[in-house]
């Protein structure tokens, strides 16, 4: 596997240097060191370490040495698992993937933020990402960034043959045979998005269940709640490929690989994360300002909806320095840091306000139609037991993408299997 | 017994209690204690531990994704093995006969089998590359051999016969080197030609130690995880994942530590019995020839 | 005839080179500029580089997995000589009760899979809090490497004919002298083979490295090549250079001290 996830993915930066340029250990009580673990961050412009330098000259004595996980999601997991599993882990402030948040919360490994946070405080976020820190009806970390799933179209293709964005599957897969009829090209594929067996593909098919009105996790836990429904929207999936609507090697594709066919002008259309955007839109990208951004297709029983993902800050329970090491998420998450990050690194801000902010806005025109789509995104299943979840789903759902298996069957043996280690975990 | 043998004894003992000590720690304890935990519910991160009794095992029979894990390590090490056999004991043949150059034709023989296995799997992660990769270059063809669910473990295998390979050849080579060149000429001399004087004289030679070779290499491949864990982890479709890459994604991704424990100790059973069975069939042979 | 077998001699290396194609197109790839990586043809790029190498050595965390592995191997090594040559003494010279049983059990012992037991190691491990330690993966590796040990230097002292000893021994000398003065330089060749052994297995082990290790204090040259980092693309000529740099030490094995390496090899195989 190995896959990025949408919060490892959303990060960028160069961030050896950071970590390269102060490690040396304090040898004696002298100032104090809070230690923030992150994915890397990448974008035109770092403003991370400068905001780090900020902090400190706001807190005399008080010095941030910031550390970079590794880059995928999964390594980043062991790693943390590895390291906070009953000792003290060696660092403060940790970036956490979202779906990590009730996980971690409940093996005990976050500092418990309820009774630290003001009540209003919460409010200027996108109320997803704060269901998302919350968990048994506690507040365990801080929303940092944001991502949501969405449909990226090449404008100028649509427009060349008189389309409009489509709303539902169907529409699209008759766009996407009609403008290859009509193009002629045998290098220009239909739709491109994410089914290599990891996390990434379990993003897919959560969005084509919500297209087919069910989801993973019924409302009393059960898995597949509707299996029919999710049948059809596995086998809605599989006759995509099947049909070549989408390539062959999607079954192959993360977010990278259909990214760069999408961004060498090789398809009409990508589902991705808005990271993407930024890139494509990079001076040199070969589609910059032919691009266009729609929420996902509906209309096969249910209503489209992007998946949202991206990270939250949390403080390790063995802190020596609870009020510091909230001082610095309360930073990091506050307006001017986020401002800052959504200037200068790819990075999408969870405060809502930032998406209509005039200055920011005049840099990437896109927010206020990102802002509406991250709100109508749907998060995935908040269980502490969404790693083992996704493991134990992969391999079944890429059998059926392959078509090694039927749909009726994965479901089932996913069934059988889930249903034994749920209540295991219990 | 005289006082010296007493002496010597007790001396044994002494010069063996380091060893005896350190692997009762890093291999008896855990040995045992594995049975342990594949009777029960462990989820470390949660505090999980209670007593499952059997269920895992129960679950397992049931599990059409172990019998696939099953199936998958049985064709790995099958084919694997005989390939490895196969090219190993050409390899010998070849080198027998060298008389310059043998330092040379060794190091670029031991090289594959000397380095990480996690080397080996980045070095043909890159080969196999769709796009860039000199096999599919050479080939002319585009092949996803890592992402098509009928080449993938044909592309695990390869890696392996070329990573394991040489162990084989140099087995077979120093027993070839063992047998008086007069066999050889008599059988010729009698107008036996090369494929029969190899078939009736050199094979047969070779037979013990190809049996020797066939167990090591047999038992490591019913254990083998760096391959596929790094080349493709187990994908597409779960169509290279062995037991040992199933048992460690309970353990450490599932974190279910008493069901992937579960899995260890079959794969444990499985290493074990194959062993015991070639011992036997070993000392049968001997005791017949 | 003469002619005819040096034309042979030449085809099997020029095949054995072609064997180790994968090797040499990994060194190749090491030293190809980035922009060249993914375009093939060309087979020989135009011009080489030294830029992955710089990568992977001012910003990567191999200089630091390179001596983590050379410090976990040679602890290993020297653990299991240690712990391992007189136990092997014993096996092979003294009457020791249920040796044949202990041999059968060392055996087994090095065909114990690992996946049996890194969960109890695991939990050991954790309980002692040694998880992302030398210690750790030195206890684990030595899990194998003392009955390869033990196993083939029992071999080796079998070996050498026992009257040797007992001769010095009327000579005047004490036991203890005789051993040092007469089996150890015996053995010296022996000792060799199996301390390298002992070295490229744990050099080369990569399921316990991987789940005990967790940052630079431990994480050992596998593990960090399984785990290097991309950002957005693979970096093929990194991977290349890292590759090539944890191969440095079987290289050297295979090429300077192939003789003991070959020895360790098949005495492993063949005794007994």
């Amino acid at each position: 596997m190995g896959g990025l996830s949408p919060g490892g993915l959303a990060l960028l930066l160069v961030s050896a240097l950071l970590a390269g340029g102060c490690t040396e250990l304090a040898p004696h009580a002298g100032p104090i060191t809070l230690v923030l673990k992150h994915a890397r961050i990448l974008g035109p412009a770092d403003p991370f370490p400068g905001l780090l330098r900020e902090f400190e000259a706001a807190h005399p004595g008080v010095r941030v040495r910031s550390e970079s996980l590794p880059w995928s999601s999964d390594e980043q997991h062991q790693f943390y698992v590895v390291n906070l599993e009953g000792q003290s882990p060696g660092f403060d402030v940790m970036m956490l993937d979202v779906i990590w948040v009730p996980e971690f919360a409940r093996a005990g490994w976050l500092l418990d933020l309820t009774d630290r946070v003001r009540p209003q405080e919460f409010a200027a976020y996108f109320p997803s990402t704060v269901a998302a820190a919350t968990w048994s009806g506690r507040v365990w970390a801080f929303p940092w960034n944001m991502n949501v799933g969405l449909l990226y179209y090449r404008r100028d293709l649509l427009a060349k043959h008189g389309f409009q964005p489509p709303v539902t599957w169907a529409a699209l897969a008759d766009q996407v045979r009609r403008i290859r009829a009509a193009e002629g090209d045998p290098t220009l594929e239909g739709y491109l998005w994410q089914g290599k067996q990891y996390e990434g593909m379990i993003v897919n098919v959560l969005e084509a269940l919500w297209a087919h009105g069910t989801g993973l996790l019924g409302d009393d836990g059960t898995v597949f709640p509707e299996p029919e429904r999710a049948a059809a929207a596995l086998g809605f999936l599989r006759r995509l490929i099947a049909t070549g609507v989408s390539p062959s090697w999607t079954t192959a594709a993360d977010e990278e690989l259909s990214r760069r066919a999408f961004g060498d002008g090789h398809a009409i259309f990508l589902r991705n994360w808005p990271y993407v955007l930024n890139l494509l839109e990079a001076p040199g990208s070969r589609v910059r300002g032919r691009v266009g951004l729609a929420p996902l297709p509906g209309g096969v029983g249910g209503v489209g909806a992007g998946s949202t993902g991206g990270s939250h800050l949390g403080i390790a329970r063995g802190t020596a320095h609870p009020d510091l090491a909230l001082a610095l998420v309360r930073f990091l998450t506050g307006e001017r840091a986020e401002r800052a990050m959504a200037a200068g690194a790819a990075l999408y801000p969870t405060r809502t306000a930032l998406y209509h902010d005039p200055a920011l806005v005049a840099g990437n025109p896109w927010l206020p139609r990102i802002h509406d789509l991250m709100l109508a995104g749907r998060p995935r299943p908040v269980t502490p037991s969404y790693l083992l979840l996704s493991t134990t789903l992969q391999p079944e759902l890429s059998a059926v993408l392959v078509g090694l298996k039927s749909e009726r069957r994965a479901i089932i043996d996913a069934r059988r299997r889930l249903d034994y280690f749920l209540a295991s975990n219990r | 017994m005289t006082p010296r043998e007493r002496a010597d004894r007790r001396r044994g003992l002494l010069l063996l209690a380091p060893t005896l000590a350190i692997l009762g720690v890093v291999t008896v304890y855990p040995g045992a204690w594995v049975l342990w935990l594949s009777l029960q519910h462990r989820i470390p991160v949660f505090g999980v531990e209670r007593f499952a009794g059997v269920s895992h095992y129960a679950f397992l029979a049931g599990d059409p994704r172990f019998w696939s894990a099953v199936w998958t390590t049985a064709v790995f090490t099958a084919s694997s093995v005989t390939l490895e056999l196969v090219l190993g004991v050409l390899v010998a043949l070849a080198l027998a006969g060298q008389r310059r150059g043998r330092h040379l034709a060794f190091s670029l023989l031991l090289l594959a089998w000397a380095m990480p296995a996690v080397v080996t799997a980045k070095l043909f992660e890159w080969l196999y590359h769709p796009a860039a990769g000199l096999l599919n270059f050479l080939l002319g063809a585009r092949l996803n051999w890592l992402g098509d669910p009928g080449l993938a473990l044909p592309a695990v295998v390869l890696a392996d016969v070329w990573r394991t390979l040489p162990f084989v050849a140099v087995l077979a080579y120093a027993r070839l080197l063992a047998i008086p060149a007069e066999l050889v000429e008599a059988a010729q001399v009698d107008g036996a030609g090369r494929a029969a004087t190899f078939r009736h004289v050199t094979l047969p030679l070779l037979r013990r130690i190809l049996a020797i070779a066939a167990l090591f290499r047999t038992l490591d491949a019913l254990r083998a995880f760096d391959i596929m864990f790094v080349l493709t982890g187990g994908g597409p479709a779960g169509t290279t994942e062995t037991l040992t890459v199933y048992a460690y994604r309970g353990l450490f991704q599932m974190l279910q530590l008493g069901f992937g424990s579960a899995v260890g100790v079959v794969v444990f059973a499985l290493v074990m019995t194959v062993a015991w069975a070639y011992v036997r069939l070993l000392s049968a042979e001997e005791s017949r020839a | 005839m003469r002619r005819a077998g040096l034309a042979r001699d030449a085809l099997v290396l020029v095949a054995l080179t072609a064997y180790a194609a994968p090797f040499f197109w990994q060194l190749l790839t090491s030293f190809k500029p980035e922009a060249d990586l993914l375009r093939l043809p060309p087979l020989l790029p135009a011009r080489l580089t030294l830029a992955h190498y710089r990568v992977v050595l001012e910003q990567s965390l191999m200089p630091q997995a390179l001596g983590n592995s050379l410090g976990v191997a040679a602890a290993t090594t020297l653990l299991a000589l240690g712990a391992g040559l007189p136990a092997a003494y014993a096996i092979a010279r003294l009457p020791v009760p249920g040796r044949r049983a202990l041999l059968l059990a060392l055996v087994a012992s090095t065909a114990f899979p690992q996946i049996a037991t890194v969960s109890p190691l695991y939990l050991l491990l954790r309980a002692l809090r040694l998880r992302d330690t030398w210690t750790a993966l030195v206890l684990a590796h030595t899990s194998f490497a003392l009955p390869l040990t033990v196993w083939l230097l029992a071999g080796f002292i079998r070996e050498i004919p026992r009257a040797l000893e007992e001769s010095a021994a009327v000579d005047g000398a004490s036991r203890a002298q005789a051993l040092r003065s007469v089996l150890l330089p015996l053995l010296a060749p022996g000792l060799a083979s199996a301390g390298l052994l002992a070295f490229l297995s744990s050099w080369n082990e990569f399921l316990f490295a991987y789940t005990f290790t967790a940052s630079e204090a431990s994480r050992t040259v596998p593990v960090a090549l399984a785990l290097f980092p991309g950002v957005f693309e693979v970096p093929w000529g990194d991977i290349a250079a890292a590759s090539m740099l944890a191969s440095l030490p079987p290289l050297l094995i295979v090429v300077a001290l192939q003789r003991a390496l070959v020895r360790g090899l098949l005495a492993g195989a063949v005794k007994e």
